[in-house]
C-alpha cells in the first residue's frame, strides 16, 4: 500500500484537491460574474473580483505543482497523457492564459479607468471554458479509450468528446461554481451574504445532480470505472461526498457559514478522492498502472525529499497570505 | 511545416516570450527590495512611492509570466513526450525546486502588491526579501533543467533504458553553475537597463524631477554592479564550453577549420558551403587564448566532427556577436553616464547620454534572448547532448502546425492587451482617475 508510487499518486491527488479547493473557488468566482443578477448584482461582481485578486495566482500554482509531479513521477504516464488529450489541454491553457491576463489587465487597468467591460467579459467566458475542459480532460483517462499498441499511446482524436467526459466537464464547472459563492458567504454581511448563500445552496443542488447522473453514465461509457466506483473502497468516498454535500446544505440554509465552507471544502475533496480511488491502481485506467508509469526510485525518494522542504517552507507562507487576505474581500479595507 | 519543425518553432516562440516576463520577474525585485530598504534606513518616503509605483507594471507582467510559464509546462508534454519520458525523473527535480520557489514568489509578490494596507512597512520589506531569493532560485533551478541538456549526466543507458539514475548528480550538472550566474546576472542587468531607460525618457522630455533621478540612477546603479560581473561569468561561460561542449564553441566563433592559434572572428556571416566567414574581422589568436589561456593551442573546427552531429554556425554566431554587442552598448553607455555623474557630482540632464541610455534600454533583454539562443541553436541536433536528437523526442501526435498557429494567437492578443495598458496610460498621463467609476458600469 505504503509504496513510493502510490505516495507520488497521493501527491498528485493532493495537488489537484489543492488546485479544485482553492483555485477552482477563483474560476467560480469568474462564473458567478457572469452569472450575477438581481439588485445587487455590481456588488456581487465587485466582492469577487476583489477577493479573487491576492490569491489567484498562488492557487494557479498547484496546477503547475500536478504537472511537474506528474513529469517527475509517472513521466511514461505524463508523455501518454500529452500525447493523446492536445485538444483540451490546449483549450485549458488558452483558457488560463487569458483568464490570467483579462483579470490582470482589468484589474491594474482599473487604476487607469480603461476596457472594463471587455476584460470581465473575456474573463468570465474563459473561467467557464477551464474547468470544463478540465473536467473533460480527467474524466477521458477513465473511459478506457485510450490505449498501449506495441508500447506507444493511442486514442482516437475526438475520444474524449462523450457522454461521461461532457458529464465530467460539467461537473469541473459546477465544483468551482460551487465552491466560490459559499466562500463568499464567510467573507460577507447582510443582503450580498444572502445572495451568495442562495447561489451556493443552488449551486450544490447542481453539483450533486450531476455527480448522481455521472454515475449511470459511466455505467454505459465508461464501465470498467464505474464498476470500479460501485465495488471498491471507491464507494466509502462517493458516500463521504455525499454526506459532506447534503451537510453543507443544511449548514447554509441554517446560516453556518463557517462550518458550510469546511464541509464544502470537503465535499469536492471527497468527490476528487472518490474519483482517483476508482481509477486506482492506474493512472490510465486499464492500460497503464502507477507501478508501470512511475519513475526509478531514486527519482521518487529525491522528489519527496524536496516535497518535505518545499512543504515547510509553502505552508506558513500561505497561511500568512490567507491571513492577511481573510476577512472583508477588498484589500484595501482592513481586514 | 513539418512536425519537428514546427514543435521547435512553437517552444522556441513560447519560451522566447516567457523568457521576457521571467526576466523582469527576477529583476524587478531586487529593485523593489532595494528601494523599500533605502526608505526604510532612510525614512525617505520618495522611495517607498518608487516602489509602489512599479506594482502595476509588476503585477501584469508577473501574471502573464505565470500564465505563459504554464503554457511552457505542459508543452513539454504536448511537444516532447518523448523526451519527457526520458528525461523526466531527471530533470523532474529542478522543475519542482523551481515549482516550490515559483509558489513562494507568487505568494509575497501578493502580500507585497495587496497588503499595503494590512501590513506593516517592516514586512513589506520583507516582503522583497523572500521575492528577491525566490525569484532567483526559481531561475537558478530551471536552468539546471537547460543545462543537463548540455550536459546530460546522473543517469546510464542499458538497452535504451534509464539505469542508475541519481537526479542529483543530473541536478548538479556540469554546465549548471555558469549557466545558472550568467543567466540570473543577465535578467539583473536586462532590468535595471530597460528601466533606466524608462527614467531617461521621462527625463529627455524635460521631467527633471528627483523622482525620476533616483529611480534612474536606481536602476542602473543595479545594472552596472552586474555588468562587469557578466564579463567574468561569460568567459567562464565561454571557457567551459571550449572545453566540454566544443561542437558549440565552434558554431559560436564560427571556427570551420581545427587550427591551432585560432583567431576570433568579430561578426561576418558564416558560409558553410566555403568554410569561411565573409565579411567578418580577425583578431589573431584571440580564440585559442579565450578558449585554453594559450595563444598557440589548437582549437577544433567544425570539420573535427561528425558531419550532421554540429550545430549550424548561421543560427549561432550571428546571436552570439548580438549578444556581446548588445553588451559592449551597454556598457559604453553606462559608462558614459557614471562619469558625468562624477564629475558633476549630479545626474546629468545631457541630451546624449540620456539617449544613448535610452538607445541601451532593450538591449539587455535582446542580450538575454540572444544568449539563450546560442544555447539552444548550439546544442543542435541534440535535445540531449549525446542521448537523443531533437527529431527522436518529438511527439507522435499529428497537427502541431494548428498548435503553433492557436499560441501564435494567444501571444499575439496578449503582447497586444499588455502594450495597450501599459504604453498608453504612461503617454495619456493621468486625469482618468475621475472617470473610472462611471466606466465601471457594467451591462
Amino acid at each position: 500500500m505504503w509504496t513510493l508510487e502510490n505516495l507520488a499518486a497521493g501527491t498528485v491527488l493532493l495537488g489537484l484537491v489543492m488546485y479544485a479547493v482553492f483555485g477552482g473557488a477563483d474560476f467560480g468566482g469568474g462564473i458567478w460574474t457572469a452569472l450575477a443578477s438581481g439588485p445587487r448584482a455590481r456588488e456581487q461582481r465587485d466582492g469577487l473580483f476583489h477577493a479573487i485578486g491576492p490569491v489567484w495566482e498562488t492557487n494557479h500554482v498547484w496546477l503547475i505543482f500536478v504537472v511537474v509531479t506528474l513529469f517527475t513521477a509517472f513521466p511514461k504516464g505524463f508523455a501518454a497523457l500529452c500525447t493523446v488529450l492536445p485538444a483540451p489541454l490546449v483549450i485549458a491553457l488558452i483558457g488560463i492564459n487569458f483568464r490570467g491576463a483579462a483579470f490582470a489587465f482589468r484589474h491594474f487597468g482599473r487604476q487607469t479607468g480603461q476596457h472594463i467591460p471587455f476584460m470581465a467579459g473575456i474573463f468570465a467566458v474563459s473561467s467557464i471554458l477551464t474547468p470544463f475542459t478540465f473536467g473533460m480532460a480527467m474524466t477521458a483517462t477513465a473511459t478506457g479509450r485510450i490505449v498501449f499498441v506495441n508500447d506507444s499511446v493511442q486514442a482516437g482524436p475526438w475520444f474524449w468528446i462523450g457522454p461521461f467526459t461532457l458529464v465530467g466537464g460539467l461537473v469541473g464547472m459546477a465544483i468551482c461554481a460551487y465552491l466560490a459563492p459559499i466562500y463568499m458567504t464567510v467573507r460577507t454581511a447582510g443582503e450580498l451574504r444572502k445572495d451568495y448563500r442562495l447561489r451556493g445552496i443552488i449551486a450544490g443542488l447542481v453539483l450533486g445532480i450531476l455527480t448522481t447522473v455521472a454515475i449511470p453514465v459511466a455505467m454505459v461509457d465508461a464501465p470498467l470505472f464505474a464498476g470500479r466506483l460501485i465495488a471498491s473502497r471507491a464507494t466509502l468516498f462517493v458516500v463521504l461526498a455525499v454526506i459532506f454535500g447534503i451537510t453543507t446544505e443544511i449548514l447554509l440554509l441554517r446560516c453556518r457559514f463557517l462550518l458550510a465552507q469546511i464541509a464544502a471544502a470537503g465535499t469536492v475533496t471527497f468527490t476528487l478522492t472518490g474519483f482517483a480511488a476508482a481509477m486506482y491502481p492506474d493512472l490510465l485506467i486499464g492500460q497503464l498502472s502507477l507501478a508501470a508509469a512511475a519513475a526509478p526510485p531514486a527519482t521518487l525518494r529525491a522528489f519527496f525529499a524536496v516535497l518535505v522542504i518545499g512543504i515547510i517552507i509553502l505552508a506558513p507562507s500561505l497561511l500568512l497570505l490567507y491571513r492577511t487576505f481573510r476577512g472583508e474581500p477588498n484589500p484595501e479595507l482592513p481586514g | 511545416m513539418d512536425n519537428v519543425l514546427s514543435a521547435r518553432a512553437l517552444m522556441g516562440i513560447s519560451l522566447g516570450f516567457h523568457i521576457i516576463y521571467a526576466t523582469i520577474g527576477i529583476g524587478l525585485p531586487f529593485m523593489l527590495m532595494i528601494a523599500e530598504w533605502l526608505s526604510l534606513r532612510s525614512g525617505d518616503e520618495l522611495y517607498h512611492r518608487l516602489a509602489r509605483s512599479w506594482i502595476r507594471p509588476a503585477g501584469v507582467l508577473f501574471a502573464i509570466g505565470a500564465v505563459s510559464g504554464t503554457i511552457l509546462s505542459f508543452e513539454l508534454g504536448l511537444l516532447w513526450p518523448r523526451f519527457m519520458a526520458f528525461s523526466g525523473p531527471l530533470i523532474g527535480l529542478p522543475f519542482s525546486m523551481e515549482g516550490f520557489a515559483f509558489f513562494t514568489e507568487a505568494i509575497f509578490l501578493a502580500l507585497y502588491i495587496y497588503g499595503e494596507q494590512r501590513l506593516s512597512r517592516r514586512m513589506l520589506f520583507f516582503c522583497t526579501i523572500i521575492l528577491t531569493i525566490a525569484s532567483a532560485a526559481s531561475a537558478v533551478f530551471v536552468i539546471s533543467a537547460n543545462a543537463w541538456m548540455n550536459t546530460p549526466t546522473g543517469f546510464r543507458l542499458v538497452n535504451g533504458a534509464l539505469a542508475d539514475v541519481n537526479p542529483l548528480n543530473a541536478l548538479a550538472n556540469p554546465a549548471w553553475a555558469h549557466e545558472a550566474v550568467h543567466g540570473t546576472l543577465a535578467a539583473y542587468v536586462a532590468t535595471g537597463f530597460a528601466m533606466a531607460g524608462v527614467y531617461a525618457a521621462a527625463l529627455l522630455r524635460g521631467r527633471a524631477s528627483d523622482y525620476n533621478k533616483r529611480a534612474l540612477t536606481l536602476a542602473l546603479t543595479v545594472a552596472s554592479v552586474s555588468l562587469p560581473l557578466m564579463l567574468v561569468s561569460g568567459d567562464w561561460a565561454a571557457y567551459f564550453v571550449a572545453n566540454h561542449e566544443k561542437p558549440k564553441l565552434a558554431a559560436m566563433e564560427a571556427h570551420f577549420t581545427t587550427t591551432r592559434g585560432a583567431p576570433l572572428v568579430i561578426g561576418g556571416w558564416p558560409d558553410p558551403a566555403s568554410g569561411k566567414v565573409l565579411y567578418g574581422i580577425e583578431v589573431p589568436k584571440l580564440l585559442s587564448v579565450l578558449a585554453h589561456r594559450d595563444p598557440e593551442s589548437l582549437v577544433e573546427g567544425l570539420d573535427a566532427f561528425t558531419p550532421g552531429s554540429t550545430p549550424d554556425p548561421r543560427l549561432v554566431h550571428p546571436f552570439f556577436d548580438l549578444m556581446v554587442g548588445s553588451f559592449s552598448i551597454m556598457l559604453v553607455a553606462a559608462l558614459w553616464f557614471w562619469w558625468l555623474r562624477w564629475r558633476r557630482r549630479e545626474v546629468p540632464m545631457d541630451k546624449w547620454p540620456l539617449r544613448a541610455l535610452l538607445f541601451a534600454s532593450p538591449l539587455g533583454v535582446i542580450a538575454l534572448e540572444s544568449g539563450w539562443l546560442v544555447t539552444e541553436f548550439g546544442r543542435q541536433p541534440w535535445i540531449a547532448r549525446g542521448h537523443m536528437r531533437v527529431a527522436q523526442g518529438v511527439t507522435a501526435q499529428t497537427g502541431i502546425g494548428l498548435m503553433l498557429f492557436t499560441f501564435l494567437l494567444v501571444y499575439l492578443a496578449l503582447t497586444a492587451g499588455l502594450l495597450r495598458l501599459l504604453v498608453w496610460p504612461a503617454t495619456a498621463g493621468k486625469g482618468m482617475q475621475s472617470t473610472q467609476e462611471d466606466r465601471h458600469v457594467d451591462p
